[in-house]
C-alpha cells in the first residue's frame, strides 16, 4: 500500500473503501445521450467523480486522404484531458505519452465492434474530452463511446462497457477511484463486449496471481453489466420518450 | 402496438431475414444499429448513415462545375457525380437538384441521373432512417406538409428536404421537427395534422404552381 514516492493510505477499513462502497460496488454512473447539437453522436459520462464528454463525426471523408483504405473506414480516437480536470499535472493541452495511449487502446476497442467495411474510403472521429478526472478515465471513455456511436447510428457488432478492477488493500475491488489507483496494488481496466462477452480491452499494472486474474476478469463481467443497464437504459430513454432536447446541464 | 428499443448487437430473430443495418451469425440475425422490433418482428432503425442505393431519388447541392461533369454534395463522405454527357441542362454552382442514384462504385463513389434542377428554396437536414415517416403510408405526410406549408417539398432518400421559397418556412421546419422527434411513434400524422390545425386552421387547399417549373427531363 504504498506507491513509488513511498506514501502510505489506508484503503480498507471495516471492510468498506474510503468511500464508503462494498467490494463489488460500482460508483454512481450517469449517461446523456445528444447533448452535441452539430455531431453526428455525442455522449456526456458521469462517474463517480469523471465528467467525460463524447463527440463522434463520420464516417467522413479520410484526411489525410493517403491514409484512407478502400477495403473499410478508418477509426480515429482523440482521447484528452483538460488542463482543469483534475489536481495533478494536466498542465499543458495536447498529446502527451498517456494520452496518445489511451487514444490507442479506446481506438482498439472499438475498431472491434464498428462495422468499418461499409464505408469504405472514409474515416470515424471519435473525441473524448475528460472534463474532471477521478481514476478510471479510460474506462468511462469507452462506456461514453459506446453510447455515442449508437447515437450516430454507426453500425456495430456489438454494444461494449468498461470498468476497472483492482487490488487495494490485499482485497480484489471494483471501479477504483483515484487513491486505490494511486496507493493500491494492482490496477485492471477491462473492456467487455456485452453480447459475446469479449475482453476487448485488459491492462494490468502492479502483481496478481493467476487466481486474482481468473477472478477479477469475472468481477469485471459483472460490473460491465451494470454499466451496461445504465447505458440501455440512457439511450431508451433518449429514443422512446424523445428526451433529446430537453437535456439541461 | 408493443415495441421494444434494440441495440446493436441485440437479437432480432432466429435465422436470416434480409433487411438493411442488421447483421446474420450463429443462425440468428443481429441488429447493427439502434432500432425498435415491433409484434411482427419487423425492425425499423432509428438512427443510421445513409448509404446511396441505385434507384434512390436524392437530392443535392452542386458544389463543383467541371468540363466532364458537376460534383453534388449528396450528405455522403463523398460527392456524387453527374456527367455532363447525360444531361442537357447547364447548372451553376450552388444550384439545388433532385436525381436518382444510376450507379454506386465499390469504394462508394455515385453516378447520378435524371437530374432536375429545384427552383429557388431551403435545403434542409433530416436523419435518412426517418424519411420514410415525412413522406408517409401513400405520401399522406408530405401532402399534408405541402398543403399547409403553400409550396412544394421534395424529400430525398439521402435526408435532404428540399422546401420552394413560398413555403411557410417556420411552420414547416416546426413540422419536420416533430417528424422527427417522433418518427417511432404511430399516428404521426394525424399528430402534425393536429399541430398544424392549431396552429394555422383548417387544412388550406393545395395552391396550384405557378411559375414554378422544374427544369429537367426524366431518363429511361
Amino acid at each position: 500500500m504504498a506507491d513509488s514516492k513511498g506514501t502510505k493510505m489506508q484503503l480498507i477499513i471495516d471492510g468498506k473503501r474510503t468511500d464508503g462502497r462494498g467490494a463489488e460496488d460500482l460508483r454512481d454512473l450517469r449517461v446523456e445521450v445528444g447533448v452535441i447539437a452539430e455531431a453526428d453522436g455525442s455522449s456526456y459520462v458521469e462517474w463517480g467523480g469523471n465528467k467525460i464528454l463524447c463527440g463522434i463525426y463520420g464516417p467522413r471523408e479520410c484526411i489525410p486522404r493517403h491514409d484512407s483504405s478502400p477495403y473499410h473506414a478508418l477509426v480515429k480516437c482523440r482521447y484528452m484531458m483538460s488542463p482543469f480536470a483534475s489536481l495533478e499535472e494536466h498542465g499543458r493541452m495536447g498529446p502527451s505519452r498517456r494520452s496518445t495511449e489511451l487514444s490507442k487502446v479506446i481506438r482498439e476497442v472499438f475498431e472491434n465492434l464498428i462495422i468499418a467495411e461499409k464505408f469504405p474510403n472514409t474515416q470515424i472521429n471519435i473525441y473524448l474530452d475528460v472534463l474532471q478526472a477521478n481514476g478510471g478515465t479510460r474506462t468511462a471513455s469507452i462506456t461514453a463511446a459506446a453510447v455515442a456511436l449508437v447515437n450516430a447510428g454507426i453500425p456495430m457488432k456489438d454494444m461494449v462497457s468498461a470498468v476497472a478492477v483492482g487490488k487495494a488493500g490485499d482485497v480484489l475491488v471494483l471501479d477504483l477511484n483515484k487513491s486505490e489507483d494511486n496507493f493500491g496494488q494492482s490496477d485492471m481496466p477491462i473492456a467487455v463486449s456485452h453480447r459475446d462477452k469479449k475482453l476487448l480491452l485488459l491492462q494490468m499494472d502492479g502483481l496478481l496471481t493467476k487466481e486474482e486474474i481468473m477472478e477479477m476478469v469475472d468481477m469485471a463481467e459483472r460490473g460491465c453489466d451494470k454499466a451496461h443497464v445504465v447505458q440501455a437504459d440512457a439511450l431508451k430513454r433518449f429514443y422512446e420518450r424523445g428526451e433529446g432536447e430537453s437535456f439541461k446541464w | 402496438m408493443e415495441r421494444r428499443v434494440v441495440l446493436p448487437g441485440e437479437k432480432i430473430a432466429e435465422g436470416r431475414i434480409n433487411a438493411p443495418n442488421t447483421f446474420f451469425g450463429d443462425n440468428t440475425t443481429y441488429a447493427a444499429v439502434i432500432g425498435m422490433v415491433d409484434d411482427e418482428g419487423r425492425y425499423i432503425p432509428l438512427e443510421n448513415r445513409y448509404r446511396a442505393m441505385v434507384g434512390d431519388v436524392v437530392v443535392g447541392i452542386v458544389t463543383d462545375v467541371r468540363h466532364a461533369g458537376y460534383e453534388v454534395d449528396l450528405n455522403l463522405p463523398e460527392g456524387g457525380f453527374i456527367p455532363t454527357r447525360d444531361v442537357r441542362l447547364t447548372l451553376q454552382l450552388g444550384d439545388f437538384v433532385i436525381c436518382r442514384v444510376k450507379s454506386v462504385s465499390e469504394v462508394g463513389d455515385v453516378d447520378l441521373g435524371e437530374v432536375r434542377r429545384l427552383p429557388k428554396g431551403k435545403i434542409v437536414d433530416f436523419p435518412s432512417a426517418k424519411v420514410p415517416r415525412l413522406i408517409g403510408k401513400k405520401s399522406s405526410m408530405i401532402n399534408l406538409l405541402k398543403d399547409y406549408a403553400g409550396g412544394d417539398i421534395m424529400v430525398g432518400n439521402n435526408g435532404y428536404v428540399w422546401m420552394s421559397e413560398r413555403c411557410d418556412m417556420p411552420l414547416l421546419l416546426k413540422a419536420i421537427k416533430l417528424v422527427e422527434r417522433k418518427a417511432h411513434k404511430s399516428g404521426l400524422t394525424d399528430e402534425v395534422a393536429a399541430m398544424l390545425s392549431k396552429e394555422r386552421g383548417a387544412r388550406p387547399e393545395r395552391a396550384p404552381e405557378e411559375g414554378e417549373q422544374i427544369q429537367g427531363e426524366q431518363y429511361g
